[in-house]
């Protein structure tokens, strides 16, 4: 259903949200925070991919959609273990104090 | 063809939206209102996919990322926000990161805004003469159909595989999750 706003503006749009979602992962020190930056970051992507979906007339796009949404949640379910198992051993999840690789 | 007034002014407000509750993400200090406006971001990507015409991506979007995946971040935010681990009692180790990761937020919002306004021109051609036939298969047959032919004639192996994906990550959840029975919980 083209609508008549032209494809750059969606695009636009998807593109400031990413950034937001950058921004966050580099700037929050909060495990959880970088997360749910990361999950901003796919849904721009999803919101491009349905705009190309929309104005390139094929249902790829959607079926994409689809698929990276079932792996945003199959991600998000081993990251928040992850997440709390370290916060089981360290009661402490700021990222900067986790520097036992560091050489 | 041009926009009418009311799509147009339905983009704007759904843009600065959905802008507004992303600042909100990752401006936010306590992390169930991170969580919260990240809730909010979803609702509004999903107005945007029913504007495009997607309209089962957006009921997908609410029934999933909205309602399963921040219902389990919100779990687990809550039980670590107890210990107050945000952002606000330490100091900063490197207080000169935040001024760059702006600075350059910006530039590639620039360079992105202008890489995209000037070279996305999709033309009529590619418009109508798609590769599914989106429109035409929307107007006979529905959304969610056109949607579930395409799913189970020409995605059904990634289909499948998705589903070894969730048994995955399922089974790295429950060995994560597992209290080891060695008892060295305590330092």
């Amino acid at each position: 259903m083209y609508n008549g706003i032209p494809v750059s503006w969606y695009l636009v749009v998807s593109a400031i949200l990413f950034t937001l979602g950058v921004i966050g992962v580099l700037v929050r020190r909060n495990p959880l925070t970088i997360f749910m930056s990361i999950e901003l970051m796919l849904n721009a992507v999803n919101l491009s991919l349905i705009t190309f979906s929309t104005y390139l007339n094929s249902v790829d796009g959607q079926m994409f959609v689809f698929l990276v949404l079932t792996v945003a949640a199959a991600e998000v379910v081993v990251g928040l273990a992850i997440i709390v198992s370290i916060f089981r051993t360290r009661r402490n999840i700021n990222v900067d104090e986790m520097n036992i690789l560091r050489g | 063809m041009t926009a009418s007034v009311p799509t147009l002014i339905e983009f704007f407000v759904l843009a600065v939206a959905s802008v507004a509750s992303g600042l909100g993400v990752i401006l936010f200090k306590n992390a169930v209102h991170s969580a919260l406006s990240l809730i909010l971001t979803l609702l509004f990507l999903a107005l945007f996919y029913l504007q495009l015409g997607a309209m089962f991506i957006a009921v997908v979007q609410i029934l999933i990322y909205a309602g399963a995946i921040m219902v389990l971040f919100l779990f687990v935010v809550t039980m670590l926000a107890s210990e107050d681990t945000g952002d606000v009692d330490v100091p900063d180790r490197r207080p000169w990161q935040r001024g760059i990761a702006i600075v350059l937020g910006f530039v590639l919002i620039g360079a992105l805004s202008y890489l995209l306004i000037s070279g996305a021109s999709i033309d009529g051609a590619a418009r109508t003469a798609g590769t599914n036939g989106l429109a035409e298969n929307v107007a006979s047959r529905g959304n969610a159909q056109t949607f579930g032919l395409a799913l189970f004639h020409g995605f059904a192996f990634p289909f499948e595989v998705t589903s070894l994906l969730i048994i995955v990550a399922l089974l790295g959840a429950m060995v994560l999750g597992r209290r080891s029975r060695a008892g060295g919980e305590h330092e």
